[in-house]
């Protein structure tokens, strides 16, 4: 316990000396900020251009299209970025050697493995905490709010599948070498979901359904039951995940 | 009693054997010198005494605790600088000493007292920068003082000279002479005049095997091979004196250099006179006459090669 504390507190200074907190919180403030302002500007923005005589009939921007933009804005962009920060977690430290030192001074393998996934999960709460707040308190500035329904528990199904990345990118680095081989193997098991997300029968047990259904639980064409399957499969692997980085960490060698 | 023992100790990677039964004992507040050529198994040897590796076969005690594969419990009687230690650059040398403390389960007071007492002992008391910009002997020397930081009962560097410039080297040595004070040293090298300054014994490893352990003055004297450097006044005459000395049954080889003539022979202070007496009949002007002092070098290419 106290080998995990200490080595997840020395994960927080990595974070922070290291700018990925600066970074992760920044990008995701302006992802918070842009959404609704993009959807409030853009129709604004077409009417402007010259269209040589074409007609567009944009209907007016409410704050079901700042959400939209919210909610694309994570699953992509926000996404690329957490590969990008997250993607040699682990990978750094075993080529670089720096975990030789601590784990010859006793630090239990698992340990470094809860440590690494507890930093990560409290960073991306954070930053999803901070973009959400940011984003709400634009979009009800600017449109109109009382008929969005179940705001909460979509954020919370994004906020898993986020969880569940970063159990895959801790994972796909534990189970392969060099600096990049994490950041691979988590863009090729996503893109594996991604093509199994296309057969409906198999959507429900997908982790990618968390983050491609947000919209519609605002809009009450879901309902959060219509979800409980694909969040107790997500649930279950993510438990997996961390689990089996565990038991490969351990006999790794160093 | 023994701080360190090692026994019937076999590893190989694949098809390739690295590690053949190896056995050896280092008893406490010694200094032993791991010595063998690149690739002969020192780093897998020490990585198997810190549990990083699974030997195939054999056991490894430290402290009389068994090392078991993984997360062991004899790693906190063990101080370990890896070759090239490598540490948070973003961090400064009291912060990851700080951290060092932390997950052996030091109290901060602890710690702290240790760290300052260390880092002025490495002479990094003043260095407050991140660790980032260290040029390598600050990291080796970084790299002790966590090793001792938690007061280690066996202190084991993994070739900790290898890499620095000559003031580096001697730094560093200078460190381990007084570290050896406090505990048991094992280092491993290929720099023999490293161990011949401060170890008391040494094993010689050479293909996975021990072939030569023990106290240095006993192993200098054992695999005695003295060498006579003669330098003459009339270099002219060097070739005809070199084939009458090695008519001497104990004459092993004579050959001439640059620097004169090299005789090897088995005793050089008994068989010395005969030499000196042939050189008198013969009447050869002699510049110099030197019994050179035998080297660990000279063992250890002799047992290795």
């Amino acid at each position: 316990m106290r080998g995990y504390l200490a080595f997840t507190n020395k994960e927080f200074v990595e974070q922070i000396r290291t700018y990925r907190f600066l970074i992760l919180l920044s990008v995701f403030f302006i992802f918070g900020l842009m959404s609704p302002l993009l959807a409030k500007l853009l129709p604004e923005i077409l009417s402007g251009m010259d269209l040589q005589g074409m007609v567009i009939v944009i209907p007016e921007a409410t704050a079901m299209d700042a959400y939209a933009q919210f909610f694309k804005n994570i699953t992509q962009m926000g996404i690329i970025v957490i590969l990008l920060i997250f993607g040699g977690v682990i990978s750094n430290e075993l080529t670089k050697g720096t975990l030789i030192n601590i784990l010859a001074k006793g630090l239990g393998r698992q340990m470094v493995i809860l440590a690494k996934y507890t930093s990560m999960l409290v960073l991306w709460t954070l930053a999803l905490v901070l973009a959400s707040l940011v984003n709400q308190g634009y979009t009800m500035l600017l449109f109109d709010t009382s008929n969005i329904s179940n705001l909460l528990f979509s954020i919370f199904c994004l906020w898993l599948f986020g969880a569940f990345l970063l159990s895959l990118i801790i994972l796909s680095s534990v189970l392969t070498g060099g600096n990049f081989g994490g950041l691979i193997l988590t863009v090729v098991v996503l893109g594996g979901l991604l093509i199994l997300d296309l057969f409906p029968k198999l959507e429900k047990i997908n982790p990618i359904y968390l983050s491609s259904h947000n919209l519609e639980f605002l809009t009450g064409l879901l309902k959060p039951s219509d979800a409980y399957l694909p969040v107790m499969v997500t649930v279950l692997l993510l438990t997996g995940n961390i689990l089996s980085s565990i038991f490969l960490f351990s006999s790794k060698k160093l | 009693m023994a701080v360190l023992e090692l026994k019937n100790l076999e590893k190989s990677f694949g098809k390739l054997g690295v590690i053949k039964n190896l056995s050896f004992a280092v008893e406490e507040h010694s200094v032993f010198g791991f010595i063998g050529k690149n690739g002969a198994g020192k780093t897998t040897t020490m990585k198997m005494i810190l549990g990083f590796l699974q030997p195939d076969a054999g056991e490894i005690y430290v402290n009389g605790e068994r090392v078991v594969y993984e997360n062991t419990k004899t790693n906190r009687h063990i101080g370990y600088l890896p070759d090239v230690p490598e540490f948070y650059g973003y961090m400064s040398p009291k912060e990851y000493l700080r951290l060092c403390g932390d997950i052996t389960g030091l109290t901060r007071d602890v710690t702290y007292a240790r760290s300052v007492e260390l880092l002025s002992m490495v002479g990094l008391e003043n260095t407050n920068r991140r660790i980032r910009g260290f040029s390598r002997g600050m990291k080796q020397r970084l790299g002790i003082a966590q090793a001792l930081l938690n007061e280690p009962r066996l202190l084991i560097c993994d070739e900790p000279t290898s890499a620095l410039d000559p003031i580096g080297r001697k730094e560093i040595l200078d460190i381990l002479s007084i570290a050896r004070e406090r505990t048991t040293i094992v280092f491993s090298t290929h720099i023999l005049s490293d161990v011949e300054r401060i170890a008391d014994s040494i094993g010689v490893i050479n293909d996975g095997k021990l072939i030569l352990e023990g106290p240095v003055q006993n192993i200098k004297n054992m695999r005695r091979k003295d060498t006579i450097q003669l330098v003459l006044g009339n270099p002219e005459m060097a070739k005809e004196l070199v084939t009458k000395i090695k008519e001497f049954p104990f004459v092993l080889e004579g050959v001439i250099e640059k620097e004169g003539i090299f005789i090897k022979l088995t005793n050089a202070e008994e068989f010395g006179k005969e030499i000196m007496a042939l050189l008198i009949r013969e009447d050869i002007p002699v510049l110099r006459y030197e019994i050179l002092e035998p080297s660990l070098e000279n063992v250890f290419l002799e047992v290795v090669g």
